[in-house]
């Protein structure tokens, strides 16, 4: 016979227990997860001096065309961001392209509707409200220690709240109907389980309203005659949805609401404009600022014997931090998960599973970067198909074969770092099927870490 | 002492092995999978926690997610199986091969569901039919074997070290 107590494990119980306390609480209990998972690295670590000299780069014309298309990326993020805007802002506002650090806060249409940014609050300084994308109203700027941002200080990372966030104010927009006559209306933040992150709210004329029958047709800002105006006009808020009742005999659909479907996936943005006021420019501040990691420290990586393919482990002078993103001459070899004594594991992206914020390059003269999100479904080789969300239906119409971008991925992680080529899969158009260059050995690399003395 | 030394020296690098053996053209096999069927069916009781942290941090060397991910991955169906070791004092490989399949599905589920319960998906969540087969086929054999081997063998409990009884 088993005794009770030792058929009840009460130690491996707490042990599940303890994981969960763990999960939940994974700041405080990551040091632990570094030294344990970090010695059990020893073994490999001593191997590895068995594996060969690391190599240094690769061949001088692919790292040339890895150059020249980062600078041609970096130099059409700005023209296409900065296009559009400033038509109706007073002409001696200076625009930032910041990054964004996060997307969270689920808002109207269970979409995130919170950014952080890769700038402070003191650094933007005397800035406006309104964030933009091109001629695409974002959201909104908060002030620190009101509203929201009640509990954050000038210098933590600003915030933005989208227009479905449910502090967002209500917009005041238009669109244009088949007959060429304007529609207006109000929109506000959806609830989360609606079908949209905005929805129409009150509307000018609504006998006219109820008889649309075109989707996505465009919704434009509007100018305000009375009052303090928050948003200028003419910015593309984005693309209606109509809801309703199907018919029968081919009458038309009886619309019974309309929502907005933002211009821009919050998930998918990588970048946005903040609008610095010209009134009261404040003499500008050169800030080095700890939210835009950009030291690199030299590292070499080593494939690990047998784990998955795109698995590797990392050997640095100092401690890496999660999340890190490891270069090798602009090309992206994966993200780092920090050990302890400046080794780290690497999932390359092939391997990985995680969600990205991407950037498509489409060739030259074919517009701007396309913003995407999306995670890698299936790895076959050095090709791994990308299940993607974000690009609008034009961006869709015009997305060839191209190149494939980090978007901003965190503090560590930032935009412009080449993946690889990639081209629609011809099945399915939710799927990006994307080449990444094998690379086999030990090689030196860079890792993205904090700076030093900020 | 001298056997958690070997234990969490060689049980987590035990996963790298198992890769570099099929990259070099052997089954696939999840050395998870063998690993929950002994610490459920063969281990010592009072070891179980620390033996399974061991596990775990194998399996942190080769998939992306963290570390209780993989506790609560592999820890829970040995919870499960657990119990039924009473039933199966013969250990006859019918029903270890039953197990292990049974865990080789169930093993990619449950890092599936963690994943996105916890936002940490990894590419050892999907279900590889193949890997199911092989277990069925290996891991009773293996078993075997292992059971007598260190580091196992110091954490084997005396009924576990029965010989396999053939009817």
């Amino acid at each position: 016979m088993v005794k009770k107590s030792a058929a009840f494990p009460a130690g491996l119980y707490a042990m599940l227990l303890f994981a969960l306390a763990w999960l939940t609480l994974p700041r405080v209990f990551a040091p632990l997860e570094r030294w344990l998972v970090g010695s059990a690295c020893f073994v490999p670590r001593v191997g590895s001096a068995w594996m060969g000299e690391p190599a240094m780069a690769g061949n001088r014309e692919e790292l040339a065309l890895i150059g020249e298309l980062s600078a041609d990326l970096r130099d059409r993020v700005k023209r296409h961001d900065f296009a559009g805007s400033g038509i109706t802002m007073p002409n001696d506002d200076k625009s930032i392209l910041c990054g964004v650090l996060s997307v969270g806060r689920r808002g109207g249409g269970g979409e995130p509707s919170e950014l952080l940014l890769d700038h402070t609050y003191a650094e933007l300084g005397d800035y406006r409200e309104i964030v933009t994308k091109g001629s695409v109203l974002l959201g909104f700027l908060l002030k620190p220690g009101v509203g929201r941002a009640v509990d954050d200080k000038a210098d933590d990372p600003a915030r933005v709240i989208l227009c479905n966030h449910r502090d967002a104010p209500r917009l005041y927009a238009g669109l244009e109907s088949k007959d060429g006559t304007q529609l207006r209306f109000v929109i506000e933040p959806a609830a989360s389980v609606d079908p949209a992150p905005l929805r129409v709210d009150f509307w000018d004329d609504p006998y006219r309203a109820s008889k649309l029958q075109e989707s996505q047709q465009r919704v434009y800002t509007l100018p305000v005659m009375f009052g303090q105006e928050r948003v200028p006009g003419g910015l593309l808020v984005g693309r209606t949805r109509r809801w309703g009742y199907e018919q029968d005999d081919g009458q038309d659909t009886l619309t019974i609401g309309m929502f907005v479907t933002p211009a821009v996936a919050p998930r998918a943005l990588s970048h946005v404009v903040v609008w610095q006021s010209g009134e009261h420019a404040a003499p500008p501040i050169e800030f080095q600022s700890s939210l835009r990691a950009r030291r690199r420290i030299q590292a070499t990586v080593y494939d690990l014997p047998g784990a998955t393919h795109g698995r590797h482990m990392l050997v640095a002078d100092e401690d890496v931090p999660d999340g890190a993103a490891v270069v090798q001459d602009g090309l992206f070899l994966g993200s780092a998960r920090g050990l302890c004594l400046g080794s780290a594991l690497v999932t390359s992206f092939a391997a990985s599973r995680q969600d990205w914020s991407l950037l498509f390059l489409p060739p030259e003269g074919e517009g701007g970067p396309v913003e995407l999100h999306g995670s890698v479904v299936r790895t076959d080789g050095n090709v791994a198909w990308l299940r993607w969300t974000g690009p609008s239906r034009e961006q869709l119409a015009r997305l060839g074969e191209g190149f494939l971008f980090t978007g901003s991925n965190g503090k560590f992680c930032p935009a412009c770092l080449w993946i690889g080529r990639a081209v629609p899969d011809q099945f399915e158009r939710n799927l990006l099927k994307v080449i990444v260059p094998v690379l086999r050995g030990p090689r030196i690399a860079e890792v993205i870490v904090a700076e030093r003395d900020v | 002492m001298r056997r958690w030394f070997w234990w969490f020296l060689l049980v987590p690098q035990g996963f790298l092995l198992v890769g570099f053996l099929q990259d070099l053209g052997l089954p696939p096999l999840d050395m998870a999978v063998l690993t929950s069927l002994y610490l459920a069916w063969f281990a010592q009781r009072s070891a179980l926690p620390f033996l399974l942290l061991g596990v775990a941090i194998g399996r942190t060397l080769v998939d992306e997610a963290t570390l209780p991910v993989h506790i609560l991955v592999i820890g829970i169906p040995v919870a499960l199986l657990l119990p039924l070791r009473a039933l199966f004092v013969a250990q006859r490989w019918l029903w270890q091969a039953v197990a292990a399949a049974l865990l080789a599905i169930a093993i990619p589920k449950l890092a599936g569901l963690f994943g996105r319960a916890f936002d940490q998906p990894s590419v050892s969540s999907m279900l590889d039919g193949w890997q199911v087969v092989w277990s069925a086929l290996l891991v009773p054999p293996l078993l075997s074997a292992l059971r007598f081997l260190p580091p196992f063998v110091a954490f084997t409990e005396p009924t576990g070290l029965l010989k396999v009884v053939a009817r």
